[in-house]
């Protein structure tokens, strides 16, 4: 999402929070390490493990190797190696299924990445890797139901936008800590690009933790090393070792508000400051994005034979996952800055030539919407598709609302360039097909934005308070850490931004639920009577040690499109 | 003397039916109270009860289609029964109907388990080669394939029909070992409203007692057809949710106060859905293709609400160009969603379907072959946007799980099986087309 980073002045007192305290569902997330001892082959092992992509038969595992003292990421040094890998049934590894050696070396940054088949549906896996002798830790996942089967639920942790410098991973630590999830969705802004001072906690940008290297990440080096720093934090590695994780990029994987030939946080060429090309820049963040995640692109583990990441997953009949990339291919964001006169600015977001997807992806969602198997058609979208429309929100109120979520030019105008919003045809394109094809139980599950939203999906926001027809149900994840409303404002939790929800509540009835102040965690919880997302939020980003509680639940019942407020969350959570 | 529907003379399936009985081929049972017809053959019900009693005659099932129903319209509050029934029992949220989404070919689906491939009919209204012409599939010999009603028959069960329309009393014919006489049939819609609907039911249950009983409700669909506000408040539309639901109820309640609950099945499902169109949204393809140098004069075309079924009526030689012209014509008409030739395999719609079926998209209808005069309501079926359906099984048996929801993608072909695997009453030769879904 769009960046900016703010001079306003920062609040004063940020320690406690909001979870201190907080009664029955309070929930306190400890810093212990997660699924196996985080210690273990730490000589060779030391980025962890991690698994994604979860399919009935297979799911890609990956470490990364650090053969030698000078193989550091990023460094171009050190052997070409074998590394061994296995997995097993049990945790102990009595009963190995699967085993074998992977090659590599720092023609791939050490890292090793691998399709794993001939695995059983519906079933948890243990696996680990070996490098002389010693031992990475162990790392658990799960298999994805068979495509005919009916599962009676599917839970995932959701989660996005995880700037290191503007605090501790404590979402990813709560997440940990669940033992009832099948999977992990990320929505994207898994690392940021900026350099310290640059993007960081609060309106001063401080770094609760400086990013690797020093500067903004341009390099392929530089990418390199980011990715190790953010896979060297526990709770990242907790969480990577516990669960599978099915993952998109949004715009900060390469840099900020990329499109597909440029970036606002990219300078062209080789003058002062320039950055080189944008091409080669995104080329060389999507290969150390592809050796460093546990995700497939282009279909395959391999490294270098495509980037496309927008791909399925299914799960049995109840639920099919489309991860859609919507960076790669869009069209330039409109410009907002004044002094771009009002309809000039309208008419370019509904221009039917941009598109936020590239007509292929749009074909391919299409028909992920259309397919026939799955009850749930769940979206992984990184950006906001639901619109938002304004009447009047306080003038003073602008500068900090667009500073986290972009939803306002300075003229008041309703519109965020940057998320569908910015690019209408394209979401209107996506509802009439949904229309056209009575498609039921659409479900988009967002990141991006920095705050938790619940809200419907009207064919058209005219007619939405008399006709209240809805395409399907959006969800949007909070941060991890990233800057919120609050954090811009300096301005104690649950004051400014209780404002400014109503204002968007009032003015936006598809929307059902709207929390700017918090960070956190959702959980995802699919039935085939409803789907249910539980926000989680944490308490102070800069305490390390801060707690985790329960805040809203919102479901939809299937068929319906609608949303409702649900009392308790799913399951027994975080202890 | 029993009431009798009125009909006009001519060849139509009530005034069939009423020929029958005069001609003492059908005879009239009085049931309860209240002037409610049934017929049967000739000797049916005591064929049936002197059969060999099959084993499980305790069971019963119910068959009842909310036509036109759509499956959110179950969350709406307006219908609190229909909504306890499904919650109550086994749903299936991802249901839909078959192509061509219409009344007809989906009650045949229904009660047949196959596709219209093989049942032999593809939609409400279909140009008859024969003929020359357009018609409806109201005949009875339009079914091409055998019913489970008549399955159930041939081991002894009890069957009965109470549909409220026209055209389903046609096309089912006299395969029920009892039928209703529907009355009083309101004139233009040509279907008995659900009052005497359910009444007909309430009243075939307690003095016949079929095994299984087939049940059309037509009032949600046909206060739908003609809702001018269907594209906003739907006013009509929902005073016909809250009266059909009312029914529904009563119907639940005679079950459990009569002890049949515990042995039944009741399966809620709709046959299509319901869509709905401004007066500036009509799709009229006949001059069109009129008007094309290869087509003109030799395309006919039986228009289905939100499907057009396109035949070739020149040289067969030129069929394979036709098509592909016809087609071209079609995707370049505002409106209109897809045009997939009638032998894609996926429709599964037989020779009587034609050469080339047209969808439109949401909010848009056909009118044809005069785009004025041939589709004037507003609420219309047949095309996608209209697949969507209710479907759950209630009932007190104990296959029915309680409280139970299933993500797998319930089809209205779906019924025949599901009807035949309670009564362990076997499977056609060649197999179905739909899945036992207790």
């Amino acid at each position: 999402m769009s960046t900016l980073r703010s001079p306003l002045r920062r609040r004063t007192v940020l320690a406690g929070g909001t979870a201190a305290g907080a009664g029955a569902a309070a929930l306190v997330a400890s810093s212990s390490a997660g699924a196996s001892s985080a210690a273990a082959g730490t000589r060779y092992f030391k980025h962890g493990v991690a698994s994604g992509d979860p399919e009935p038969n297979r799911v890609v595992i990956w470490t990364r190797v650090t053969p030698t003292e000078a193989s550091t990421p990023g460094s171009g040094k050190g052997p070409k190696v074998q590394v061994a890998w296995e997995v097993a049934k049990d945790r102990d590894f009595r009963s190995v299924v699967r085993r074998g050696t992977f090659a590599t070396s720092a023609s791939r940054d050490h890292t090793v990445k691998l399709d794993v088949g001939g695995l059983k549906p519906a079933t948890w896996y243990f696996y680990r890797f070996r490098f002389r002798g010693s031992v990475s830790r162990t790392g658990r996942m799960r298999t994805a139901p068979a495509a005919r089967s009916t599962p009676g639920h599917l839970r995932f942790g959701v989660v996005s936008c995880a700037n290191l410098q503007a605090g501790w991973f404590t979402a990813y630590r709560g997440l940990a800590k669940r033992d009832d999830l099948h999977a992990v969705l990320h929505l994207g802004d898994y690392l940021y690009e900026y350099g310290p001072g640059q993007y960081g906690y609060g309106s001063d940008n401080v770094d609760i933790r400086k990013h690797e290297p020093r500067h903004e990440m341009v390099s392929l080096a530089d990418y390199r090393q980011r990715h190790a720093q953010y896979k060297r934090d526990a709770d990242l590695q907790d969480l990577h070792a516990k669960y599978a994780w099915i993952i998109t990029w949004d715009d900060h994987e390469v840099t900020n508000d990329q499109w597909k030939a440029g970036a606002e946080n990219h300078t062209p060429g080789t003058g002062p400051g320039g950055e080189g090309g944008y091409a080669a820049r995104r080329a060389r963040a999507h290969r150390a994005y592809d050796e460093w995640m546990p995700v497939r692109m282009d279909a395959t583990a391999a490294l270098g034979d495509g980037s496309r990441l927008y791909r399925r997953l299914g799960f049995g009949q109840l639920a099919e996952i489309s991860m859609l990339d919507l960076r790669t291919y869009r069209d330039q964001q409109v410009k907002t800055a004044a002094p771009t006169p009002v309809p000039a600015l309208e008419s370019e977001v509904n221009d039917p030539d941009r598109s936020i997807l590239g007509r292929r992806q749009m074909r391919w969602l299409k028909e992920s919407l259309s397919r026939k198997s799955p009850q749930w058609k769940i979206i992984g979208n990184p950006v906001m598709i639901a619109p938002v429309t304004f009447a009047a929100v306080p003038q003073e109120l602008l500068a900090p609302i667009n500073d986290v979520t972009g939803l306002l030019p300075d003229d008041g105008l309703p519109y965020n360039v940057d998320q569908w919003d910015g690019y209408t045809d394209d979401r209107r394109e996506v509802l009439a097909h949904i229309r056209d094809h009575q498609i039921k139980d659409a479900l988009f599950v967002t990141g991006d934005i920095h705050s938790g939203w619940a809200c419907e999906l009207p064919y058209d926001i005219g007619a939405d308070p008399v006709v209240g027809d809805s395409a399907g149900v959006e969800f949007v994840c909070s941060s991890v850490t990233s800057n919120n409303l609050k954090d811009i404002t300096g301005t104690p939790s649950r004051t400014t931004s209780v404002l400014v929800e109503q204002v968007i509540l009032a003015n936006n009835q598809h929307i059902k639920y709207l929390n700017f102040d918090d960070h956190g965690f959702s959980v995802l919880d699919i039935t085939a009577k409803r789907a249910q997302m539980d926000w989680f939020i944490i308490g102070d980003r800069a305490d390390r040690r801060t707690t985790v509680r329960h805040t809203a639940s919102f479901a939809t019942r299937t068929g319906t499109g609608k949303v409702t407020r649900v009392e308790w969350p799913v399951g027994q959570a975080v202890r | 003397m029993c009431e009798l529907p009125s009909c006009s003379p001519g060849d139509t399936p009530f005034a069939a039916g009423l020929a029958e009985i005069r001609a003492g081929r059908r005879t009239v049972l009085k049931a309860g109270g209240a002037g409610v017809a049934f017929s049967t053959a000739a000797g049916a019900l005591g064929a049936a009860s002197a059969s060999a009693a099959p084993p499980g005659t305790r069971k019963r099932a119910y068959v009842l289609v909310i036509d036109g129903c759509r499956p959110e319209e179950i969350d709406s509050g307006l219908t609190p029964n229909l909504a306890a029934l499904r919650g109550g029992g086994l749903r299936f949220p991802r249901a839909s109907s078959m192509p061509v989404m219409e009344t007809i070919p989906n009650h045949v689906m229904m009660m047949t388990g196959m596709r219209p491939d093989r049942t032999g009919v593809p939609a409400n209204a279909i140009y008859d080669r024969k003929l020359g012409e357009t018609r409806t599939m109201d005949r009875a010999s339009d079914i091409k394939v055998d019913t489970v009603i008549e399955r159930l028959n041939r081991k002894g069960y009890r069957t009965g029909t109470v549909l409220s329309k026209e055209y389903l009393y046609g096309v089912f014919g006299d395969r029920a070992t009892a039928r209703w006489e529907p009355a009083p049939i309101i004139p233009i819609s040509g279907h008995a409203p659900d009052h005497f609907t359910m009444r007909a039911a309430l009243s075939m249950v307690e003095e016949l007692d079929p095994h299984l009983m087939f049940v059309n409700l037509g009032d949600i669909d046909r206060f739908g057809h003609s809702d001018f506000t269907g594209t906003t408040v739907r006013v009509a539309r929902k005073l016909a949710l809250v009266d059909t639901d009312l029914l529904v109820g009563r119907f639940v309640d005679m079950l459990k106060s009569t002890g049949r609950w515990e042995h039944s099945i009741v399966i809620v499902l709709a046959d299509h859905s319901m869509d709905w169109s401004r007066p500036d949204r009509v799709i009229s393809l006949q001059a069109s293709m009129d008007d094309d140098a290869l087509l003109g004069g030799k395309v006919a075309i039986s228009a289905n609400g939100g499907a057009d079924l396109l035949y070739w009526t020149g040289p067969a030689s030129q069929r394979t160009q036709a098509v592909k012209r016809m087609r071209e014509i079609a995707l370049a008409t505002p409106g209109v969603l897809s045009a997939p030739r009638r032998t894609d395999q996926w429709l599964r719609l037989g020779p009587e379907a034609g050469d080339v079926v047209v969808f439109c998209k949401a909010g848009w209808r056909f009118s044809d072959p005069n785009p004025i005069t041939d589709n004037p309501i507003p609420g219309n079926h047949g095309h996608p946007a209209t697949r969507a359906i209710p479907f759950f099984i209630g009932g007190g048996h104990p296959r029915v799980p309680s409280r139970r929801a299933s993500s797998a993608h319930a089809k209205t072909v779906d019924i025949a099986p599901t009807i035949a695997s309670f009564f362990s009453a076997g499977t056609p030769r060649r197999g179905w087309h739909g899945t036992a879904r207790l």
